[in-house]
């Protein structure tokens, strides 16, 4: 036995099997109207493109008074940049979220390792339902605690997101099958090496992708948060202070900056899932 | 070998493995055949289980005897036969030490109570770790056993080659068919020298030319040392037949209106060799296999 087994012929992609099949298969104008139809790369960008295209037309042409011109919206973003500060703003939030994330995931992933130990599953049960309480309430016990300021928003920050990343992460490990532990003893590992290769380094990519996910809910939450306390300054601040004033056009060029430097991050984030764990994209293309 | 085949010779010693390093000292260490072959292998004695109220295993009671045959070097493969849900998967993880019976021993050649790690198990879904490639699966598999790095790249990188695999050491296990994974789970067992393998289902969804590739597998790595045993758990009548020497059936006992009135137990056993059906290329076309066939696929029903 034992001879390698031929490796597989690629399947073209996107050749017809048979004429008989050719002609049953829609064209690709047809697909992207069909349900459950998987398009090209090229068909994917051109419809990103066109809803992209029918968004801006929309915009332009906008009956509403309350929703300011692109023009407009781009000239508040230049004044912003240039003269309103935007630039240190977003460095001041982009800080604050990376403190945040970077204690959320140590608080997070400690707490959900943790899991594996029965004594500290009530606990990590008890974290994640704190995520019903709400961030509003906690601000004035969380003041008191940590004297307000950078550190009040911090701890408000990571506290919001880990009781979500526990939620997720806790649930990634209690879910990993008991074959992968059995298959690691019969190995004859023992259990801190099955930890690590179960535990730890078989649910990398998962943990990546939760901190991407908590990482928009940080981001999303970045704005009330900065709200609560305004003397450092950050892009929350600067819109809550836009709002004030009523100038809707400013307002529309910072929520426009929020989302595309979260898209951004968002993009970093993935690209860091696809270099250290470059195994993920094949689980997908092997579904 | 349980039955009794006629007697033999004592064995002449076996040759080195010529990929397993350790195989050879294993071997040494291993106690000498008696004359007769009558070594046990695998002593499983009166082994009770329940599992949620339910008696799933009821005095399950087998033997394993070094099988011997002069100037060969003859490893054991035994099939345990069952219909799905009898407890076949759950006396497999009590022999590879996963867990304990209720009562009852399990003994292998040197002692009882065998420790999860002593015994080799090759899982029907075939679990490797996804984040490493091929070659870091095997690689884990030897550090686990207490290799040092550079050796357990050696010998992985050699058995990857013996099993034909090579081409595929980079890989990562989504990247590799379905045949491919069970041959990497049979030779992560390999890395360190198990006389015990115990295989779930190994002829499960295999094509008919896959089917007998694994039937070969299974033989040729059996017989690498005199005191291998593979325990082969399957519903396949016709391949467990072709690839064993011995074949047990548990089942559990019914009222006469088919109702379960039992925990399983081993109810009817073959020896294939006294039969004169093993070891023999080509077995599955003999009429005497296809009455043995028959006759086992009648008592199947009745498990």
């Amino acid at each position: 036995m034992s001879a390698a087994a031929p490796a597989p012929a690629p399947a073209p992609t996107g050749a017809p099997a048979s004429p008989a099949a050719a002609s049953a298969e829609p064209g690709r104008l047809a697909r992207i109207f069909l349900p459950n139809r998987a398009v090209d790369r090229a068909t994917a960008i051109g419809l990103v493109a066109l809803w992209t295209a029918a968004a801006f037309i929309v915009w332009l042409v906008s009956p509403w008074e309350s929703l300011p011109g692109p023009g407009e919206v781009w000239r508040a973003f230049g004044a912003l940049w240039w003269e309103g500060g935007m630039g240190p703003e977003m460095f001041t939030t982009l800080k604050l979220i990376t403190h945040a994330l970077f204690l959320t995931i140590v608080i997070s992933m400690a707490l959900s390792y943790l899991t594996v130990v029965a004594f500290f599953r009530p606990l990590v049960s008890a974290v994640s339902k704190l995520r019903f309480l709400g961030l509003t309430g906690l601000v004035f016990p969380f003041t008191l605690l940590t004297g307000g300021g950078y550190a009040l928003k911090v701890s408000m920050l990571t506290f919001g997101m880990t009781t979500f990343f526990v939620t997720a992460m806790a649930e990634v490990v209690m879910s990993i099958p008991r074959e992968q532990f059995d298959h690691m003893r019969v190995l004859g590992a023992g259990e801190v090496r099955i930890f690590w290769e179960v535990v730890v380094r078989g649910t990398l990519d998962r943990a990546l992708d939760i901190t991407r996910q908590n990482l928009a809910i940080g981001w999303a939450m970045i704005t009330m948060v900065e709200g609560i306390s305004r003397a450092e300054g950050g892009i929350g601040a600067l819109i809550l202070n836009q709002n004030k004033h009523f100038h809707l056009a400013e307002v529309y060029a910072v929520l426009i900056a929020i989302l595309v430097v979260g898209l951004l991050l968002d993009y970093l984030m993935g690209l860091v899932v696809r270099v250290l764990c470059p195994y993920v994209s094949l689980d997908l293309v092997a579904r | 070998m349980t039955t009794g085949g006629p007697p033999t010779p004592p064995s002449p010693p076996s040759p080195p493995s010529p990929f397993l390093t350790v195989a050879a000292a294993a071997a040494a260490a291993a106690p000498a055949p008696a004359p007769g072959g009558e070594d046990v292998l695998l002593d499983v004695r009166d082994v009770w289980q329940k599992l949620g109220g339910n008696q799933i295993l009821e005095g399950v009671t087998l033997q394993v005897k070094d099988r011997v045959r002069p100037g060969l070097v003859t490893g054991q493969v035994v099939a345990l036969l069952g219909p799905s849900g009898v407890g076949k998967t759950r006396l497999i993880r009590l022999i590879s030490g996963l867990d304990r019976p209720d009562r009852g021993n399990i003994c292998g050649v040197r002692a009882c109570a065998l420790p999860a790690g002593s015994v080799g198990v090759v899982f029907q879904s075939y679990p490797l770790l996804r984040h490493h490639t091929v070659l870091g699966n095997m690689m884990v598999a030897g550090i686990a056993n207490g290799l040092p790095r550079e050796e357990a790249k050696t010998k992985a990188e050699m058995l990857l080659k013996r099993f034909g695999l090579d081409q595929r050491a980079d890989f990562f296990p989504a990247k590799i068919s379905g045949g491919q994974r069970q041959r990497v789970a049979i030779a992560q067992q390999l890395m360190r020298q198990k006389q015990l393998l115990l295989m779930d289902e190994p002829f499960s969804g295999l094509d008919p030319a896959a089917l007998d590739d694994v039937i070969k597998l299974l033989i040729e790595v059996a017989h690498m040392d005199e005191l291998n045993t593979i325990v082969v758990v399957t519903h396949d009548i016709r391949s467990a037949l072709i690839a064993s020497d011995t074949v047990f059936m548990l089942g559990r006992e019914r009222a006469a209106d088919g109702r379960v009135t039992s925990g399983a137990r081993i109810k009817h056993q073959y020896d294939l060799v006294a039969k004169g059906l093993a070891w023999r290329p080509g077995i599955e076309r003999e009429p005497e296999f296809r009455e043995l066939e028959t006759e086992v696929k009648e008592h199947f029903r009745s498990l």
